[in-house]
């Protein structure tokens, strides 16, 4: 008779040594991150004043169920609440999916490939390596918790003190046990990987959006979410011990129960038997085009809906956003503005024009969010290409243009749907939430956006997008193996429309190579004391010209070339 | 005329000669084994009759039509079965059997339950559950459910159990039985052996031999008359006279 836990120093000691590459990056990243933005929120809100500002920005529901509550003290805020407001609950999200995938390849993954059978088979307990995996994301999530509370200690700002360090590094390393804990439940109820993935992501965004729910509405739901207990620790305000001991409780209780079930069912079992799919096809599923919209349709889904949210965030903060922006310089920059344009305007011209310049800004920010799903389903036939998927489907009556075009034609019909969301969460957000006569001090304005205005500027993107589109194309028809071309010249774009702005930084023909360079400033209020720069219908008619070369070169060129195989 | 012809067919990656000058014909109603050692060019020379590669030089005919050009109008008479099957990870067996036969015609209920059941896959699972042999066995079944003239047939049982290997064999008989014709790459001689009409025999790019088992065997023989008795003995004995030419 052999004990259930015997073995589990060595196998936790074969899982620290498979994770520390990919464990070191993660917390590498998430300390570096963390302590890094602490300085720069400080020197963004210097004082009392900016605080309030922001806060002000932060204090509507769609806000607080998208980010959590910010915690005073006494009515006062610090960089440190703004801080642990503003980032905890995005920093948790991230442990958690770290968690997820630590706990899944050591358990239901290991087992999926059998690997863990040749374990068993040596003297290991039966609990052995689920205890081991429990152990070492016991021993990374704590190593995480140290150095982010010492890190954020040591960038020495003023409201952020050693022990509200430590209690905000413990809190995060604590609900990332509860999520390694989870996991295990979830890896010993169903009978794959990726259905432990599926239950444990799903009960991430459950708890983000319990949360959520608690955060505008009654807070005791928020207590239930492993996020919402961890966020009234409230750390560098009250710092409240309680929920930290919950979210460890929690974690050795679900872990308990992991063990229980574990002890429960044979090995390459589940409690849950794999999900049964379709036994026949749906009829929709049955050409190429069925079959790669089928491929695509969740991310056309989330990504829809993401954008959607994205854009009504932004519209909800034009009620305050003269407050918060209003007199900063680098946002008056930001948006091609200068303090002596300002003072020579009237008060409603003047939330106008701010308005203006933030909705192109926010224009061209969802437009960059925007391209990424449309590059993954431009490039999506290449990798189906290279992972050999593709010749199944043209060894049948299927040409290659047809195939190609089940893409392609996606792509193209998902850039006018992106910038209609962007557009319709955008001015539907501004619309709800922006009451009269409460842009700054002017009075009566309601939603200031237009909304066929706002349209058009979205639209006219639409030639820009479609150009990298057709690059994408090009790349898939012409050079399937250099697809980080078209990422890299989308990371050119980014660069470009960040920092662009700035005059005389870069030489011209640089900033020519950038579609987004010929896109014509359109305003989305009806501001219209400065003309909008003398635009012409031009440079939009050859961008989409040379986006349509792309395209069809890129289409000629699949047609004409070796499919890669091997 | 014959259901495929390939004439001085020479297929290039780079510098590398992946098929040099191969000839190779299969005709109406007959089952053409088609062996080789690991990487020889089996899998290469049924890419360019798929329209998957296009030929260096040399023509290669399907259907008395050019391969690359009239890809689209040949497949329609074609069932594939490349080796190494790669699924998605999100659809059923049963989603993607449907698809692929109905890629090319309307799908024969009866036909697809029948081998389903014969071949014992569970089409309800998603394909990222399944084997390599299961896989396999989906890329089958497809095939066999589509009605075609020509069955292009890779290395189709290397992840079968030999009982699933056995009703392969039986399938492919039935094929035979009505008319139609394989091209057939296998490393198992047993199978060569009990369905192949005749035999090419491809090495390192060439096609060195084309004719019956028999004869393949006697021109293979050693001087003690002793013929060889596996698939292995007969690559030996060619390899050693490819060595010696
Ligand atoms: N896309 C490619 N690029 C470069 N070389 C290739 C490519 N495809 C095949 N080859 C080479 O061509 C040769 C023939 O490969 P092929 O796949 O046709 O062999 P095979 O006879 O099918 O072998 P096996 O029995 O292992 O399946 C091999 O040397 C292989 O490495
Ligand atoms: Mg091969």
């Amino acid at each position: 008779m052999r004990g259930n836990f015997d073995y589990t120093g060595k196998l936790v000691k074969f899982m620290l040594r498979r994770e520390r590459i990919i464990a070191a990056i993660w917390i590498i990243v998430l300390v570096l991150f963390s302590v890094a933005l602490a300085p720069g929120l400080e020197t963004m809100f210097p004082d009392n004043e900016t605080r309030e500002n922001i806060i002000l920005i932060y204090d509507n529901p769609i806000m607080v169920s998208m980010m959590g509550p910010i915690f005073d003290i006494d009515g006062e805020f610090t960089t440190g609440t703004i801080y642990a407001g503003m980032m905890l609950l995005w920093v948790m999200i991230a442990v958690a999916i770290m968690n997820i995938f630590i706990v899944i390849r050591h358990t239901r993954a290991d087992e999926e490939r059998w690997r863990a059978e040749v374990i068993r088979s040596l003297p290991v307990g039966r609990l052995s390596t689920v205890h081991a995996a429990m152990l070492t994301a016991l021993i990374i999530n704590t190593v995480l918790a140290v150095l982010t509370g010492l890190g954020l200690a040591a960038t020495g700002t003023e409201s952020m003190g050693f022990g509200g360090s430590m209690l905000y590094g413990a809190v995060l390393g604590a609900s990332g046990l509860v999520f390694a804990a989870i996991t295990a439940i979830f890896c010993q109820l169903s009978a794959s990987s990726s259905g432990a993935f599926g239950l444990s992501f799903l009960a991430l965004g459950g708890s983000y959006m319990l949360r959520a729910a608690g955060d505008v509405g009654n807070e005791v739901i928020s207590l239930i979410s492993p996020f919402g207990l961890a966020q009234r620790s409230m750390v560098y305000a009250e710092n409240e011990l309680m929920p930290l001991w919950g979210l460890l409780a929690i974690a050795f209780a679900f872990a308990a129960l992991a063990y229980k079930f574990n002890s429960m069912r044979d090995l390459g079992q589940g409690f849950i038997p794999a999900r049964m799919g379709r036994r026949e096809a749906k009829k929709s599923l049955l050409s190429s085009f069925g079959l790669s919209f089928r491929l695509l349709k969740n991310s056309i889904i989330v990504w829809t809906i993401t954008l959607f949210m994205l854009g009504a965030s932004y519209g909800s903060i034009i009620g305050e956003i003269d407050r918060f922006v209003g007199d900063s310089p680098e946002y008056l920059t930001l948006v091609g503005l200068t303090p002596e344009l300002l003072d020579t305007l009237s008060d409603s011209d003047k939330a106008d024009m701010i308005v203006d310049g933030f909705g192109g800004f926010v224009t061209i920010m969802m437009t960059l969010i925007a391209l990424v799903p449309l590059l993954m389903f431009a490039l999506k036939p290449k990798n189906e290409e290279i992972d050999g998927r593709a010749e199944g489907i043209l060894s049948r009556s299927v040409s290659r243009q047809k195939y190609l075009a089940g893409y392609v034609i996606i792509a193209f019909a998902m850039s006018i749907i992106v910038q209609l969301c962007t557009v319709v969460g955008l001015y539907g957000a501004a619309e709800s939430t922006v009451r009269e006569g409460e842009i700054g001090e002017v009075a009566a304005i309601l939603n200031p956006f237009v909304f066929e205005k706002l349209l058009a500027a979205n639209f006219a993107y639409l030639p820009a997008m479609w150009l990298i589109i057709g690059l994408a194309v090009f790349i898939v028809g012409l050079l399937p193996k250099a697809g980080g071309v078209v990422w890299g010249y989308y990371g050119f774009i980014c660069f470009m429309a960040l920092i662009g702005n700035i005059p005389d930084l870069l030489p011209a023909w640089l900033s020519n190579l950038s579609p987004f360079n010929f896109i014509p400033e359109i305003r989305v209020t009806n501001f219209d004391l400065f003309p909008a720069a003398e635009s012409s219908a031009v440079p939009l008619i050859v961008l989409t010209g040379i986006a349509a070369a792309l395209t069809v070169i890129g289409f000629i060129g699949y047609r004409k070339r070796d499919l890669i195989t091997h | 005329m014959y259901m495929l012809e390939i004439e001085n067919l020479t297929k290039k990656f780079g510098k590398f000669t992946a098929l040099n000058n191969v000839n190779l014909q299969v005709e109406e109603g007959e089952v053409f084994g088609y062996v080789g050692p690991n990487g020889a060019g089996k899998t290469t020379t049924i890419r360019v009759l798929l329209g998957i590669l296009q030929a260096t030089s040399g023509t290669a005919n399907v259907f008395g039509k050019d391969a690359w050009k009239d890809a689209v109008e040949i497949h329609k008479r074609i069932a594939y079965v490349p080796g190494d099957v790669n699924l998605w990870a999100n659809l059923t067996g049963g989603e993607v059997i449907d698809l692929f036969v109905s890629l090319r015609q309307k799908s024969d209920k009866a036909k697809r339950e029948r081998l389903i059941e014969k071949f014992e896959l569970d089409p309800t699972k998603k394909c990222r559950t399944y084997s390599k042999g299961n896989r396999q066995k989906v890329a089958l079944i497809a095939a066999f459910a589509s009605d075609a003239d020509l069955y292009i047939l890779d290395e189709p049982t290397s992840g079968l159990d030999p009982l699933m290997g056995e009703f392969f064999v039986e399938e492919v008989l039935n094929l035979k039985n009505s008319g139609k014709s394989v091209l057939l790459s296998s490393h198992i001689l047993s199978e060569v052996e009990r369905l192949c009409d005749r035999v090419g025999v491809i090495m390192k790019g060439n096609v060195i031999k084309t004719g019956t088992l028999d004869e393949l065997k006697q021109s293979a023989a050693c001087a003690d008359g002793k013929l060889p008795d596996s698939m292995e003995e007969l690559f030996m004995r060619y390899y050693k006279v490819s060595e010696g030419v």
